[in-house]
């Protein structure tokens, strides 16, 4: 180990350090208010380590950068992630500004944990070894557990068990299932998993061998926990509605950005030689999570639970990018698969954070999350009204919004794949979406309001509201750049 | 080997009934009791695995402290003495566990596990670096010596998950302490 | 292999048997015994109590206990985890070199902050 894998690693050392920085100043510091500043401005450091690093790829001839004994990765890929990363965390503290000063005491923990759960979400995407990506997860969830159930009323609580129980089940699944993999393959390494994995397959038997069909199938379902995909949902719509709403926003968002990384990379990079299999896998899983999310969303009148459900549909519209493994079979054909997967996280992460920032912003005043209680929005709060609608637009998928663009990527990539019967299963399920996303335009705008008073929201939070709806717009009408960024990004995959 | 075989199956046996206990015994106090023993008797087969160094990680941290951490959240709950409540999901929890139990064992039979030779493996570096190849003597070097081959790979191949694991750790006492926090206003 | 584990792991064996027989022998030696009527069988409430010759038994079978107990768990765990990570850095502590020493100085500085998290907010102090 050198200063040079220092370097590798500044972005999640500096990251992780920030939360420390954080906790310890909380120790000595009275004005608690300082602390949501220092946890953004802190974040120009690792921001201004991994531009560094990005930089630094252009000089490598394979595109990657290796360091730690092989247990950690510096490419597009992780890069990409890594700015999704801190650029969500950014924006859910900046909104957590107003929610959090309800806790008086505690502002120093929240921001902590949240900055280690984003230094573990970074360490997800940028490993390449089974033993460092199940740490790297853990350091993703814990945090999050104890961030569920702050608030520490019966819901919260409730939210963190369940969170904590599942979630320490759901590890379980996934240690045993990379540990009849390494007993199959006798490594730990993506990479070499992928070689050895070439040598020893048995074309007889589903996913080459039984230990690799039983391990894969519990990789998935460990990982499925983490990227919320049915059947491995049940924990969703309670911690979702019980956490406190800024944790549910950068739960719906970043942890299912880091989790469709590590399953990218796991699936592409190591079990690439038995894609067909697995792909087929998360085809159907995607078809069920899309179809039962959005099902059992109409029923929904708490908005996070709503939105819960929506986020489980969203696992299943992103898990068609994952199942398009067959688009990279053409010889020079787009890898449109993974990279639609990268835009639509983005797309996503941008909608969601739009749509969660308002209804902090009207819940805060109101003090309920029903979906009743957005009534008359449209005039008590016409600012906060007209971004969550816009931000229901882009979850429903119409032009012209970031997920509407994500979803048309997706489709086409499903499309190369001969996965024609998932395109329709998307479609339909698009519109049945619909019923409820309008549901909520159509309390804001058409059912009077229960008061007059208007809702003001505090400097912080409407700069993220601002940035989160121009990013809907910009990925809505120039995708472009991104998908250029994104297609960089995936190339890693496919060698 | 016989006097192993016994160990095993003596041992295979305290596990499996004690664990079939801590499901059954209605008296939670009892059944975190049980689970005691349970965890001291997977010692016991790490042993007989060449696994000492698990075997140790078992005693101090399962045996050792979460026992105790069952024991003291079991002492803390308020009607704990109740007894365990009528669970409506034993027959589904039964059906589950036996098809995971058939499962594993169907796979554990039928997979074509590789020597370490066939994929011509070398195992982990010596004390002075010097790579064992898979030979009976190498591998007896390695699980001769469990704990200083783990310490080799911790301290080095594995370092980054280690630190991170202290992270983890970190983020595990705040979290923990934040939330069974008393407000100090209160107070 | 088989004599290695004999000499690492009989005494270890010949005393778990001994710890088991021996007790478990005496309790059904006197249960035997008292068939044959050699050992009486005179119950009264002075000896049915949990401890005959102690203190007299206060309160409820299950008082509630301090949470605080609870706080001590939390962070016995946590650094007797932090201990399964020192015990093979000790054991190679000579041949791993000054990189794993101050690899454990940073897991061991990370933990502190733990520590000195929990001593600030008054864990470790009893009320």
């Amino acid at each position: 180990m050198t200063l040079h894998d220092l370097y590798l690693l500044s972005p999640e050392l500096s990251l992780a350090s920030l939360g420390m920085v954080v906790i310890i100043l909380d120790m000595v510091l009275r004005r608690k208010g300082v602390l949501a500043a220092v946890s953004v401005v802190g974040l120009l450091a690792p921001l201004a380590f991994s531009i560094s690093l990005w930089g630094d790829l252009s000089g490598e001839p394979d595109g990657q950068m290796v360091g730690i004994f092989n247990t950690l990765v510096v490419d597009k890929f992780s890069l990409f992630f890594k700015f999704l990363v801190m650029g969500i965390v950014a924006l859910v503290v900046m909104s957590s500004v107003e929610y959090v000063s309800r806790l008086r005491q505690f502002q120093g923990e929240y921001y902590g944990l949240m900055l280690f759960s984003a230094s573990g979400m970074m360490l997800l995407a940028a490993t390449t070894d089974l033993i460092s990506t199940y740490v790297a997860l853990e350091l993703t969830t814990l945090p999050l557990v104890a961030l569920a159930a702050f608030l520490r009323d019966s819901r919260s609580t409730e939210a963190g068990i369940k969170f904590l129980l599942l979630s320490a089940m759901s590890s379980a699944v996934l240690l045993y299932g990379m540990t009849l993999t390494y007993g199959f393959t006798g490594t730990t390494q993506l990479v070499e998993i992928f070689e050895r994995l070439g040598a020893s397959l048995d074309a007889t038997v589903p996913f080459g061998s039984h230990a690799l069909f039983l391990g894969v199938i519990m990789i998935v379902a460990g990982f499925g926990f983490k990227i919320a995909a049915v059947p491995f949902q049940m924990w969703v719509p309670d911690v979702y509605e019980g956490a406190p709403t800024p944790i549910t926003a950068y739960l719906s968002v970043a942890s299912k950005a880091a989790g469709f990384a590590i399953i990218l990379r796991v699936f592409y990079i190591g079990f690439g030689e038995i894609s067909l299999d697995w792909a087929a896998l998360f085809a159907v899983l995607s078809a069920v999570s899309m179809t039962v999310g959005n099902l059992v969303a109409i029923a929904q009148k708490n908005i996070k639970r709503m939105l819960a459900y929506s986020t489980i549909a969203h696992a299943g519209f992103l898990m068609v990018g994952v199942a398009s493994i067959a688009a990279r079979v053409p010889v020079g054909e787009t890898t449109l698969g993974p990279s639609g997967v990268l835009f639509y996280l983005v797309a996503y992460a941008v909608t969601n954070l739009a749509a969660f920032f308002a209804i902090i912003a009207i819940s805060n005043r109101t003090g309920s999350d029903m979906i009743s209680s957005f009534a008359g929005m449209g005039r008590r709060a016409p600012f906060l009204a007209i971004i969550l609608a816009f931000a229901i637009v882009s979850l429903l998928g119409i032009p012209p919004t970031a997920g509407f663009m994500g979803k048309l990527y997706m489709f086409s990539a499903a499309m190369k794949s001969d996965l024609a019967w998932l395109v329709v299963v998307g479609v339909v399920n698009s519109a049945i979406s619909a019923y409820y996303y309008l549901k909520v335009i159509r309390v804001m705008y058409m059912v009077d309001p229960e008061g007059e008073e208007k809702i003001h929201v505090a400097y912080a939070p409407q700069a993220a509201l601002y940035i989160t709806a121009l990013g809907i717009l910009a990925l809505g009408i120039f995708p472009g750049p991104l998908m250029t960024v994104a297609e960089k990004a995936v190339a890693v995959l496919f060698r | 080997m016989l006097p192993l075989d016994i160990a095993f199956w003596v041992m295979a046996a305290v596990g499996v009934a004690t664990a079939l206990a801590v499901v059954m015994e209605k008296d939670i106090f009892r059944a975190a009791l049980f689970l005691v023993v349970s965890f001291l008797v997977v010692a016991g087969i790490f042993v007989l695995l060449n696994a000492e160094f698990l075997a140790m990680v078992q005693v101090l941290v399962y045996v050792g402290a979460i026992s105790i951490l069952i024991i003291f959240a079991i002492m803390l709950t308020r009607n704990a003495h109740e007894g365990n409540p009528f669970n409506s999901f034993q027959l589904p929890a039964l059906v589950l566990s036996t098809m995971m139990l058939a499962a594993i064992a169907f796979v554990a039979v039928n997979t074509e596990w590789h020597d370490w030779d066939q994929l011509g493996l070398q195992v982990l570096p010596g004390d002075s670096g010097e790579v064992f190849s898979a030979t009976e003597q190498g591998i007896k070097n390695v699980f001769g010596n469990t704990t200083q081959v783990i310490a080799r790979l911790l301290m080095r191949d594995f370092v980054l998950p280690m630190e991170a694991a202290s992270v983890v750790l970190l983020a595990a006492v705040i979290g923990a302490l934040a939330l069974v926090r008393e407000n100090e206003g209160e107070a | 292999m088989l004599e290695d584990y004999f000499r690492q792991y009989g005494l270890i064996a010949i005393f778990t048997a001994i710890a088991v027989i021996l007790p478990g022998s005496l309790l059904v030696v006197s249960w035997l015994l008292s068939f044959l009527r050699i050992r009486p069988s005179k119950p009264n409430d002075v000896k049915r109590s949990p401890y005959e010759c102690g203190m007299e038994l206060i309160g409820d079978r299950w008082p509630q206990f301090n949470f605080r107990y609870y706080m001590f768990a939390i962070l016995f765990v946590v650094f007797d985890v932090e201990t399964i990570f020192i015990y093979p850095w000790a054991v190679q502590f000579k041949q791993l070199g000054f990189f794993a020493f101050a690899e454990m100085l940073v897991f061991i500085l990370i933990l502190v902050i733990g520590w000195a998290y929990a001593w600030n907010h008054k864990a470790l102090e009893w009320r």
